[in-house]
């Protein structure tokens, strides 16, 4: 059933019935005996009062939501049903029936019988005499309690997530200032770090310069003065003080390398290979090296201070690891493949067992003993470099076959 | 004022203040500058606070005679008391010195050096090698370019 609707389309029908002339009375009362069993078996509280708020009907719904009877209610004051704190909204509700207008769904609070505070929707609608004149007014109060049950469950609902997504936005943010905090301190440190092992290392460098310095001038300035063997001793001196130097600055390097930011830029990769052999000028005259560079050489994407030293690391590994009585023979080519530029070292040196072309890249991996001198920094250096700038390292060798090392980098384009 | 071209017999006769804290790199460069031949008389100040006493003539260094302002100051740069750097900074906010040649002799090659000292107006920085062979090198080639070189003239 809906009362607010159907039945009070049917109501004002049932009325305008009454006003028009040629009805007959017997009609009318069949009409209003339907309407009275509607309104009493209507769920909804119906109630009629007149303009002085005294209750003129009064039906089993009503009974049900305000526990009052009929007999109760009926030529009482509807007063009774509003608690004290909203005594007054009744006289604004006649004031506006009085002057024809219809109250819809208006949500207040009621008063049970047994002193409960219902929730209640109430529709009011003036009624009219023959005449048109107002003389009441029909209430049609609903027991919302379960609805506002439900409207303030979805309410606190709603607050518990909004304050949860707060709390949510709070952590979020508190993580990324606390990520902040820490991501600068880290760097903080880093760079304390660094400091502190390039003092370590220049105060470790100091005495070597000093030994390798003194046994140099024993040998220049006191040569007459020693035999073979102390020559030999301060030779030995010389030699350690040396290693030693190296091992500090190849460490460095290497912290340098594997720390330091780096800038990438697009590499004339002519230029980088030049600069590498550059340095290695003399020791490619003295060994009577073959140098072979295999154009073209593409642009690659890089740091040039790293692939300066990447380069240069691989290129004396090549002019090192010779065979005894052969003048090395290195050879510099590239190959693209797809965007990737790769970059080979090839030597006729000693080459390397299969079994260590993983190893030999690690730190401080070392195949050969003092025919070979040297830190186990130097292909550490290359890939980590290498690594660092987003590319790939690897060799190819066998034993008595020379190595070809490769490199890998993103191309620059033209 | 006007650089003066000064002539090689002229330069070797001229004296180099070497600051250098460290008594076996003192021995050591006495030792290559012996072997590079070279002539200038060398004084030697064995920390900031001596060299900057040395050029502001404080003391016995008042006898400019016995220790003439420098022609070139060969400058270490991690020192005690006042380090390389300090003394630069000092020898270039001083009006009569400001012009005075600097070249910092040192081993450290970190960049943050490097660049404070070329901010701070070093003529040259010099990096101490590993080997006594390449510090003959380098101090017989830097003696080549300084005969060659013209210096400004000093006031005391």
């Amino acid at each position: 059933m809906e009362p607010d609707g159907k039945d009070g389309a049917l109501l004002r029908g049932v009325l305008r019935a009454g006003e028009s002339a040629g009805q007959s009375t017997e009609q009318l009362r069949l009409a209003t005996q339907h309407l009275a069993s509607i309104v009493e078996f209507s769920d909804d509280a119906i109630i009629s009062k007149n303009l002085e708020g005294i209750v003129t009907s009064w039906n089993a719904g009503a009974k049900r939501l305000f526990g009052y009877s009929a007999a109760e209610m009926i030529g009482g004051p509807v007063t009774r049903l509003i608690p004290s704190h909203k005594q007054d909204e009744e006289p604004g509700i006649i004031a506006r029936i009085r002057s024809g207008e219809r109250i819809d769904h208006y949500e207040t609070v009621r008063l049970h019988k047994n002193g409960k505070l219902i929730d209640v929707s109430l529709t009011v609608s003036p009624i009219k005499d023959a005449d048109n004149r107002i003389i009441g007014a029909s209430k049609i109060a609903r027991d919302i309690t379960e609805k506002k049950k439900t409207e303030a469950e979805l309410l606190r609902r709603e607050r518990q997530l909004k304050q949860a997504r707060e709390e949510l936005l709070e952590h979020a943010r508190k993580l990324e200032q606390r990520v902040e905090e820490r991501t600068l301190e880290l760097r903080e440190s880093n760079h304390q770090l660094e400091t502190l092992v390039y003092s370590i290392a220049h105060d470790l460098r100091a005495p070597l310069r000093s030994m390798q310095a003194y046994s140099q001038i024993l040998l220049d300035d006191y040569v007459s003065g020693l035999d073979e063997t102390a020559r030999h001793y301060a030779r030995r001196i010389i030699h350690s003080a040396e290693t030693m130097d190296a091992l500090v600055l190849d460490l460095l390097s290497y912290g340098r390398i594997a720390r330091s930011e780096m800038f990438l830029e697009p590499l004339a990769l002519e230029s980088v290979w030049k600069t590498a052999l550059q340095q290695y000028e003399k020791d490619i005259g003295d060994k009577q090296a073959r140098i072979e560079t295999v154009p073209p050489l593409p642009r690659v994407m890089g740091n040039e201070v790293t692939l300066g030293q990447v380069l240069a690391n691989l290129l004396g590994n090549a002019l090192k690891f010779t065979v005894p009585e052969t003048a090395p023979s290195v050879r510099f080519r590239t190959e693209e493949r797809d965007r990737l530029v790769r970059i080979w070292i090839e030597d006729n040196g000693i080459g390397i067992d299969p079994e260590y072309h993983d190893r030999i890249f690690r730190i401080f991996e070392r195949l050969q003993g003092q025919a070979y001198p040297g830190t186990g920094i130097g292909l550490s250096i290359v890939r980590k470099g290498i690594e660092r700038m987003g590319g790939r390292s690897g060799v190819e060798s066998t034993p008595g076959k020379g190595s070809r090392f490769w490199i890998e980098l993103p191309a620059a384009g033209p | 004022m006007a650089p003066q071209i000064i002539d090689r017999t002229i330069f070797d006769q001229q004296t180099i203040l070497l600051v250098e804290d460290n008594e076996d790199d003192v021995f050591i460069m006495r030792n290559v500058f012996k072997k590079a031949a070279m002539t200038n008389p060398l004084q030697v100040a064995r920390d900031g606070e001596q060299a900057i006493g040395y050029l502001k003539g404080e003391g016995s260094y008042g006898d400019r005679h016995k220790f003439p302002l420098p022609v070139i100051v060969l400058m270490d740069l991690n020192m005690p008391k006042k380090n390389g750097l300090e003394v630069l900074k000092w020898i270039r906010e001083h009006p009569s010195l400001n012009t005075l040649t600097v070249h910092m002799l040192t081993a450290s090659s970190l960049p943050s050096d490097i660049e404070l000292a070329a901010r701070l107006g070093a003529n040259a920085y010099l990096i101490k090698p590993g080997k006594l062979d390449e510090l003959l090198e380098i101090v017989k080639a830097w003696i080549k370019v300084n005969s060659f070189a013209a210096f400004p003239a000093l006031g005391a």
